[in-house]
């Protein structure tokens, strides 16, 4: 009997320890981060998500997507995740103030799904059915903003025929110009805008050529633009593998999800949001594969994650990335037809 | 070899034994025979059919487009399905049924009100049931470890006070003034665990803390069910078990009251080492890592008195079942604290974070080491509970060389292939997909193991399946009484 009290006492106090040291201190720490600004209160990151957004989150969840990728990068001088290009600069506890639930990840079955919004091709800013996005919400400030409009955005250049991409290459570079935002993307923007070559490479299936630069790109995590298909990291390049993943890659091993996709018969004129399929996954004559809610929201959700803002406390590989993307146009300025190419690969520095 | 294998010296108190002293512990038995046996029978059938599920991830991950195309069994969901069986259906439950048992006859005292244990049991049930419905059909809450939604957590917490609360009050009313080791860990365990879940459901979905901290959450959560609640429970078993089995007291009663100790202490700061390297401030994982290098002490201390209890007497485990699972989990109790000590370090971790170790890890820590400990009690327990031995010699011996070489070869399958993975991971020069088909055939492998691993889980619940429907053998060797009708129904 008289052990009976340092025995509860015991019990609970290594409890409790643990419990505070590992849960409520870092809480009391970094429990109540706020978004970093620049002194005059602009250039906010990370910036709340969108509706989309978090219902993607919820998707990803759902759908185990965690169990196989990873959403962290690690510093260059601990793992090769920033020469990998997962990443310019390490994770920190601020990028992920808005996310819930947070999916930092234990696995890498697959890529790290960190800074995957940030690898798509600058938004085409076509006129578009892209539902009630605010197609220029806030783009200059953070990838992650852009997303849910990218969404829906891209897709029709897949879907489309090459015809009606063509026809939306005029419309696409003046809306760049008009755009006056003078940060990043629209750095990125004006590679893809550069008219014509830009939309060749989405649309001609025979363009080995502008594959070429972006299957260089040394120790790059990501597979090869594959000719025929969007281009990377687009959204219709995300529907496309997520509802057949072996057709991008072979020897994936990612589950298909094709549940997240309506396979209907077309009624009047193929939809604008319809996947673009090949081969054994294409849905026979007359029909079509077109994103649920579900899948639209997880790719917003895919293309929302972007941590290639810089962050104050963390110190980004190769300079501030602010300035990273300026050479770019002026190299694609110089050779047009490889800088369409390398749209996949350039936005992400 | 001897068919019915079960122990039969009664150590502790052989000379001195009496009729009544064996009358009493058959009274014990007898009390927590509804409510252990039913949590047995949920277990194992959550075993079962868990370990459906495990085949069916593990090949699905080697071979993606198996049943593709449909919701639910898509392989992101039916991986925490299967973690979420075994984890509350399984290894609770089992955990559960040894620990009330254990405490029921440490405590010398009759379990109370056996009916309401049993319905907590049944709530338990319901819980998992729906939890894992609810995973499969998409309301998975994306933390691992604690993937069921918030109204299952409810029903869970309501089915645990049912059931936690009689055995601690079981310890109140104990009669002797001795406390034995196993009582502190089973306390420990069933007053961790409450405290534990209720810290998670609350810091993640009642006033959830921000950003990467839900993460801090959930790994904190996850290392300390894996040391605080099952391996508390396993270590207080193979503590009750092996001195039991062999007739002799626990080599050092210092060394045990020191491994507990470091134990709590040491083994609960350990969360973060699933997290080197990630966006925390770096001082949590320096101290987790610490903390992880410290639980040598108490692996030590624990190995150490075990292995010194147990010298001159390993022959034994070539008779008793229940001294071979106990020894084995508690050997790989060492192995999986060494290993768990390796792959937290920086330098290794670096290698190995993302990779298929982290899932060796744990199959070593819920299955080597707890799964077997209590492999290893359901063989002492069930006989007392339904006063029959078990049925076949051959049948546990199968049982047991099948999930050792399965286990054994499923852990070296997923390090091996994990390092591996991770080395090429870490080698910018090659294509991130070289890391994965690195690992490819080890993944393969991996789902041998896990045929070996369901051959030996079939066969314990076709075992335990003739025990329950009282076709067991009738002792040769009464040591007890049985606490059940004595109808002689054996030998057919």
């Amino acid at each position: 009997m008289k052990g009976l009290a340092p025995l509860f006492i015991g019990i609970f106090g290594t409890f409790a320890f643990s419990w505070v040291g590992l849960t409520v201190i870092p809480t009391w720490q970094i429990g109540s981060l706020n978004p970093q600004s620049d002194e005059e209160g602009t250039d906010i990151y990370p910036r709340p998500q969108s509706g989309m957004f978090q219902r993607g989150a919820h998707v990803y969840a759902a759908n185990g997507c965690v169990y196989c990728h990873s959403q962290q990068v690690r510093a260059d001088y601990i793992a090769d995740d920033i020469e990998r290009k997962w990443g310019d600069r390490r994770s920190a506890p601020r990028d992920y103030i808005f996310q819930r639930p947070v999916f930092l990840g234990k696995m890498r079955m697959g890529q790290d799904l960190a800074n995957i919004g940030a690898r798509a091709p600058a938004p085409e800013e076509s006129p578009s059915p892209a539902g009630g996005a605010s197609p220029s919400g806030a783009p200059a400030t953070q990838g992650a903003g852009a997303s849910p409009a990218a969404a829906p955005a891209a897709s029709p250049s897949s879907g489309s025929s090459p015809a009606t991409a063509s026809a939306a290459s005029p419309v696409t570079s003046p809306a760049n110009a008009a755009s006056p935002n003078a940060s990043p993307p629209p750095g990125q923007r004006t590679g893809v805008a550069s008219p014509s070559p830009g939309q060749m490479a989405n649309t001609t299936p025979g363009g080995s050529s502008p594959a070429a630069p972006s299957a260089q790109t040394p120790g790059a995590p990501w597979p090869i633009q594959t000719a025929g298909l969007p281009p990377m990291y687009s959204a219709a390049w995300h529907h496309v593998h997520l509802y057949a993943p072996r057709s991008i890659n072979p020897d994936s091993n990612m589950p298909a999800y094709r549940f997240l996709y309506e396979k209907r018969r077309i009624a009047g004129e193929r939809s604008a949001e319809a996947l673009q399929l090949s081969g054994g996954d294409a849905p026979p004559e007359g029909w079509e594969v077109v994103p649920t809610y579900d899948a639209k929201c997880v790719v917003a959700y895919l293309m929302g994650l972007n941590q290639s803002h810089p962050l104050k406390e963390v110190r980004s590989v190769g300079g501030a990335p602010a300035a990273a993307p300026s050479p770019a146009p002026a190299a694609q300025g110089a050779s047009p037809a490889p800088a369409a190419g390398a749209s996949p690969a350039a936005p992400k520095k | 070899m001897n068919t019915t294998g079960i122990p039969l010296r009664d150590p502790a108190v052989s000379a001195a034994a009496g009729d009544t002293e064996q009358l009493e512990r058959a009274y014990i038995d007898a009390s927590t025979r509804v409510p252990v046996l039913m949590f047995y029978t949920s277990a194992i059938a959550w075993l079962v059919l868990g370990t459906v599920l495990a085949m069916v991830v593990s090949f699905k991950l080697h071979s993606p487009d198996l049943f593709g195309g449909v919701s639910f069994l898509t392989w992101g969901r039916l991986r925490p399905a299967h973690m979420n069986m075994m984890v509350y259906g399984w290894a609770s439950m089992a955990g559960m049924g040894t620990a009330v048992w254990l405490m029921a006859r440490l405590c010398r005292t009759t379990l109370r009100f056996p009916l309401l244990l049993a319905a907590g049991g049944a709530f338990w049930n319901l819980g998992v049931l729906i939890g894992v419905g609810a995973i499969l059909l998409g309301d998975s809450t994306g933390f691992q470890w604690l993937e069921f939604p918030r109204y299952v957590a409810v029903i869970l917490f309501v089915a645990y006070t049912l059931m936690a609360s009689w055995a601690v009050l079981m310890f109140r009313h104990r009669r002797g003034d001795q406390i034995y080791i196993t009582q502190w860990f089973l306390l420990g365990a069933f007053l961790w665990f409450p405290w534990l879940y209720a810290a998670g459901q609350l810091m993640l979905f009642v006033v959830p803390v921000q950003g990467v901290l839900q993460s801090a959450v959930t790994w904190w959560y996850a290392n300390n069910l894996l040391f605080l609640w099952f391996g508390a429970i396993a270590l207080g078993a193979a503590y009750y078990m092996i001195p039991k089995v062999i007739g002799r007291p626990v080599y050092s009663y210092h060394l045990a009251i020191i491994g507990f100790w470091t134990y709590a202490l040491f083994s609960s700061w350990t969360g973060m080492t699933r997290m080197v390297d990630g966006p925390f401030p770096a001082w949590m994982i320096t101290a987790s890592i610490a903390a992880t290098i410290l639980t040598m002490i108490p692996v030590a201390t624990i190995g150490l008195n075990h292995h010194l209890t147990m010298q001159g007497y390993f022959p034994l485990m070539r008779y008793s079942p229940t001294l071979r699972f106990t020894v084995f989990g508690a050997m790989s109790y060492t192995v999986f604290s060494v290993i768990g000590v390796l792959i937290s370090l920086r330098s290794v971790a670096s290698y190995v974070n993302f990779t298929q170790v982290s899932i060796g890890y744990s199959h070593l820590g819920l299955y080597a080491f707890f799964t077997m400990t209590i492999f290893g009690s359901m063989y002492y327990i069930v006989p007392r509970l339904v006063g029959r031995e078990w049925r076949y010699g051959s049948l546990i011996k199968l049982h047991f060389w099948s999930a050792a070489y399965g286990i054994g070869l499923m852990t070296l399958m997923l390090l091996a292939g994990g390092f591996l993975q991770g080395a090429n991971m870490e080698n910018p020069a090659l294509p991130f997909s070289e890391s994965i088909e690195t690992v490819m055939p080890y993944l393969r492998g991996r789902s041998i193991a896990g045929i070996l691993l369901t051959i030996s889980n079939f066969i314990f619940a076709y075992h335990f399946g003739l025990m329950l429907l009282g076709l067991g053998r009738t002792s040769t060797v009464p040591t007890f009484l049985n606490p059940v009708e004595a109808e002689t129904s054996g030998g057919h």
